[in-house]
């Protein structure tokens, strides 16, 4: 065979492996591949390709679905017919026209964090810990919008945030989603008498 | 050449189902259902039960073949497994240990 010098696997159109595909060749899937792929060569997922699984490579493209996170050692290509959902991480990331991801998405340098940690951070501070959040720079937009209705005084600017304490501890509970705070004490009736009478 | 080509340095492990003809240079653990030929070849390590076509053999099967066409076990050919074929030819220089089940 002419292929038969060549490091070279195909899994044709035609074909179904469940299972796990490891090795150092280059590989090419034309079927249906519904398991881990760990190739150390490059991987091509062709037009009529399909992995229902991660799959990692060298130089990774993708030019059919997949159902999985791709990993590439040096890069992945995502070129127009792809469809990915899952991440996608590699020192070099090109998404062409005409390819659809839904999933994360990372480069080489684009630091460690995920952007919906950071978020979900900013979410707490302004929902939970109100008294805490007027350090916070970015907390300090939603503020005055809220403040001035939940007071009744004067608009307040942004830049107010940090300078009054006082107004902003005792004016953020109000500001808080979910149900009021109960305005009386829960105390019996008479009970205020009680102590007062030990007294 | 073959649709499906299971190259060198490439293990599969798990089911390979295909309609199409399949070459085998590496390594395939668990099953592998073709329609049309299979081809072992010198290198080739197979250790599940083959079922297909024409199925020709240079290298090492470790389980159950059966075929709806031929069987050839070529010189270097080694197979441990029983063979269930319409025809089946043994080059001299195979190794073969199995039961050989043909239309008789």
């Amino acid at each position: 065979m002419a292929t038969s010098s060549h490091d070279v696997t195909v899994i044709g159109r035609g074909a179904r492996v469940r299972g796990r595909i490891t090795g150092s060749a280059t590989l090419d899937i034309q079927g249906l591949v519904d398991g881990e792929i760990l190739v150390d060569g490059d991987l091509t997922v062709g037009e009529t390709g399909m992995v229902a699984s991660d799959l990692s490579g060298r130089r990774v493209v993708v030019r059919g679905a997949v159902k999985g996170n791709v990993t590439g050692e040096e890069s992945v290509h995502l070129e127009d017919g792809a469809k990915v959902v899952g991440d996608v991480r590699a020192p070099r990331i090109a998404i062409a026209p005409g390819a659809l991801v839904r999933g994360f998405v990372q480069t080489a340098g684009a630091g460690a964090a995920r952007p919906r940690t950071t978020a979900a951070a900013k979410a707490t501070t302004t929902a939970t810990r109100p008294a805490a959040a007027h350090a916070a720079s970015t907390a300090s937009a939603a503020k005055p919008a809220v403040v001035p209705a939940a007071r009744g005084s004067v608009p307040r600017g942004a830049t107010l945030a940090g300078t009054n304490h006082a107004n902003h501890t005792g004016a953020a509970p109000v500001a808080k989603k979910g149900p009021p705070p109960p305005i009386v004490p829960a105390l019996k009736k008479g009970a205020k008498g009680a102590l007062a009478k030990k007294r | 050449m073959a649709s499906t080509i299971i190259g060198a340095g490439i293990t599969i492990e798990g089911e390979i189902t295909t309609d199409e003809d399949v070459l085998v240079q590496g390594t395939v653990r668990g099953k592998l259902n073709a329609k049309d030929g299979v081809v072992v070849e010198h290198g080739g390590v197979v250790e599940a039960d083959v079922t297909g076509g024409p199925l020709t053999v240079s290298g090492s099967v470790t389980g159950n073949i059966s075929s709806t066409d031929r069987v050839d076990l070529q010189p270097g050919a080694r197979v441990v497994g029983n063979v269930k074929a319409t025809r089946i030819t043994i080059a001299d220089g195979a190794q073969f240990k199995g039961n050989v089940d043909m239309d008789v």
